[in-house]
């Protein structure tokens, strides 16, 4: 994998608000066309991490590079090209679902006809076609979930930013969500999600386990879970065991 | 900067204001329920004060005082035969004030006339007031002096007035402009304020931040939809104030649309400006009273200015309506253009500069610390 390619990409960024380490030393560099997932535990850096990579928060040193834009200073570059999904549904309540969808397709630029025809097609997807005029506030928890990726998606990014897109829904509804994810991913889409739930990273092409803001492993599934066997010496472990004696090691990934 | 954004902006923040249904009402409502209180309670005129008239010189002299009393739609003349203890009558009877013509009062206000003032002795009225509202009292006076006055020759010194700016202005033609300002700014900084401070809290805001749409492009949206409703709040008190109270509007219409949307852009730009102080609604809620008080008090609004005690007079010169009531009324009651009324033009371009300038490094501030 060569860092030209990378869509999303950090060299040795640390974030610091005060005394606060959030963000420590981390170095990644995704490829295009991967699901990569950021998993770890809340106040991990996940979330500090992925604004940082949206160019919503400047590193305090290293530098953070989105489809190959340094960020946050070139994000004028990018910013048609990637979808972001903030850890707040963030739509707006007093809106319907048309009109959040409106609102967010004009500020790309989108034609009304072309926000329209996107609208149909993503309401279908999401199952929410029947719910348009709806108000955003009077959406269930996962309805408003699926219109909060809705508008990330709407205007087509060749990348994907989503801070914890699943959190608060029901299995099923998890499984829905990563059907998208998985039927995006196909049609070319390169996404870097955060989750902490941990049986999520099963399904991600690759893993970063993140713990108090450091990047403290990395690998596919597999790999992550034949380095845990080899530490603990037990074998056919699940993610959550795999988490647990990685995250137990005192001296790992980035920190130092 | 691109249009396409701005409108959105624009379209979006008309659309939920049309959606909350409260909102629309109250922006609606408020112009018109403020015109029409401050309207009628503060209408200055003050009407039916009941005076008790006691005339025992009955003469053509002594009825046209009478007369001239009962034209003024100020009082309500109660006309008694006799009195013997004034004071007893009107704390009795409730008057506010008794007037007793004596006996001779004809004969010796023509003899005066005739002899020359230092030799004779005077008509005199008697007159028992109830001091304990002055305003009330003052009235009194006035209409008892405007009486005299009617007697013809009668008045010592004659005051050749000239009156500037329209002879009948009255309070409420002159409170109408300080309404729009008011209402119109009111609206912008408490509606700018609470929709900004919700993008804060719903994330709406860091998806903004990370689209195309940049800093200069919200703010103009903003201020493009305030503008407009500010236009809408201007028709509301101009159609009441005509309608309803006949205000007299010198100037041109067009430049008193003009001030006040201005006056507009500057309260969106207050409002962008309070959003950084405070986290969530209800921290929002806390600057309302801070705004509207020293609108109301400080601004020259309900009183001039120069009523206000000298030690307070320098905080009127930081409250953004006081430069607004002077410009508004210089537009609509004397009939100037703008630039004409420099302190209060130039006080309200300073606060819209000011205001949006600061609300833009604001805005940076919540876009995230990334410049």
């Amino acid at each position: 994998m060569s860092n030209a390619t990378a869509i999303f990409q950090a060299d040795g960024v640390v974030k610091k608000f005060g005394d606060l380490r959030a963000v420590h030393n981390v170095t990644m560099a995704i490829p295009r066309g991967e699901i990569y997932g950021l998993v770890g535990p809340s106040g991990a850096g996940k979330t500090t991490l992925i604004r940082m990579l949206s160019g919503l928060a400047a590193p305090t040193s290293g530098s953070v590079k989105l489809l190959g834009s340094l960020m946050p200073i070139d994000r004028r570059v990018v910013e048609h090209r990637f979808g972001y999904m903030p850890q707040e549904r963030a739509v707006y309540r007093d809106l319907s679902i048309a009109e959040n969808l409106l609102f967010f397709g004009q500020i790309y630029g989108m034609t009304r006809s072309r926000i329209a025809e996107r609208t149909r097609e993503l309401l279908s997807l999401m199952k929410l076609s029947d719910r348009c005029k709806q108000r955003a506030d009077r959406l269930s928890g996962g309805e408003k979930q699926r219109l909060s990726l809705a508008c990330a998606l709407l205007h087509e990014p060749e990348a994907l930013l989503l801070d914890e897109p699943t959190i608060g829904l029901d299995p099923a509804l998890r499984r829905e969500f990563w059907g998208h994810f998985h039927q995006l991913n196909s049609a070319g889409r390169t996404i870097l999600l955060s989750t902490h739930y941990l049986n999520e990273a099963e399904w991600c092409d690759r893993v970063g386990l993140m713990q108090h803001g450091g990047l403290i492993a990395e690998g596919t599934p597999n790999e992550l879970k034949a380095q845990a066997a080899k530490h603990s010496g037990q074998a056919s472990l699940d993610m959550e065991e795999v988490f647990l004696i990685l995250t137990q090691e005192p001296v790992a990934g980035g920190v130092s | 900067m691109k249009l396409h954004r701005i409108s959105a902006v624009t379209e979006r923040v008309l659309r939920q204001i049309w959606h909350d249904k409260r909102v629309l009402v109250f922006m609606l409502m408020l112009p018109a329920i403020a015109m029409l209180l401050f309207g009628y309670s503060f209408s200055g005129d003050i009407t039916d004060v009941r005076i008790a008239f006691i005339d025992e010189d009955n003469t053509d002299l002594t009825e046209s005082i009478l007369e001239s009393l009962q034209q003024d739609q100020a009082f309500k003349v109660t006309v008694l035969e006799t009195v013997d203890d004034p004071e007893q009558l009107l704390l009795s009877e409730h008057y506010q004030a008794v007037i007793r013509l004596p006996d001779k009062f004809t004969s010796l206000y023509y003899a005066h006339f005739a002899m020359g003032v230092a030799t004779s002795a005077q008509g005199t009225v008697d007159l028992t007031l109830d001091e304990s509202d002055p305003q009330v009292a003052a009235t009194i006076r006035m209409g008892l002096a405007d009486a005299m006055m009617d007697l013809g020759e009668g008045g010592p010194v004659d005051i050749q007035a000239r009156e500037l700016y329209g002879v009948e202005v009255r309070f409420i033609d002159s409170f109408a402009p300080a309404i729009m300002g008011f209402v119109v700014s009111l609206i912008s900084i408490v509606l700018t304020l609470l929709s900004i401070v919700r993008e804060k809290v719903d994330g709406t805001f860091s998806r903004i931040w990370v689209s195309p749409v940049r800093r200069a492009e919200f703010i103009l949206g903003y201020v493009i939809s305030f503008g407009l409703i500010a236009l809408v709040q201007s028709l509301v008190v101009l159609t009441i104030g005509k309608t309803v109270f006949d205000i007299v509007i010198n100037g041109s219409i067009f430049w008193a649309f003009g001030c006040t949307i201005l006056f507009a852009v500057g309260s969106v730009g207050l409002g962008t400006l309070l959003s950084a102080l405070a986290q969530t609604e209800s921290q929002a809620i806390i600057f309302f009273p801070l705004v509207i008080l020293p609108s109301v008090l400080l601004s020259g609004m309900m009183w001039p200015v120069q009523a206000i005690p000298r030690l307070l007079r320098p905080l009127t010169y930081i409250v953004p309506l006081t430069y607004s009531n002077r410009l508004l009324r210089a537009v609509m009651v004397k009939g100037l253009a703008p630039w004409q009324e420099p302190v209060g033009f130039i006080g309200v371009l300073v606060f819209v500069v000011l205001t949006i300038a600061l609300a833009s490094v604001v805005l940076r501030q919540s876009a995230g610390e990334r410049e």
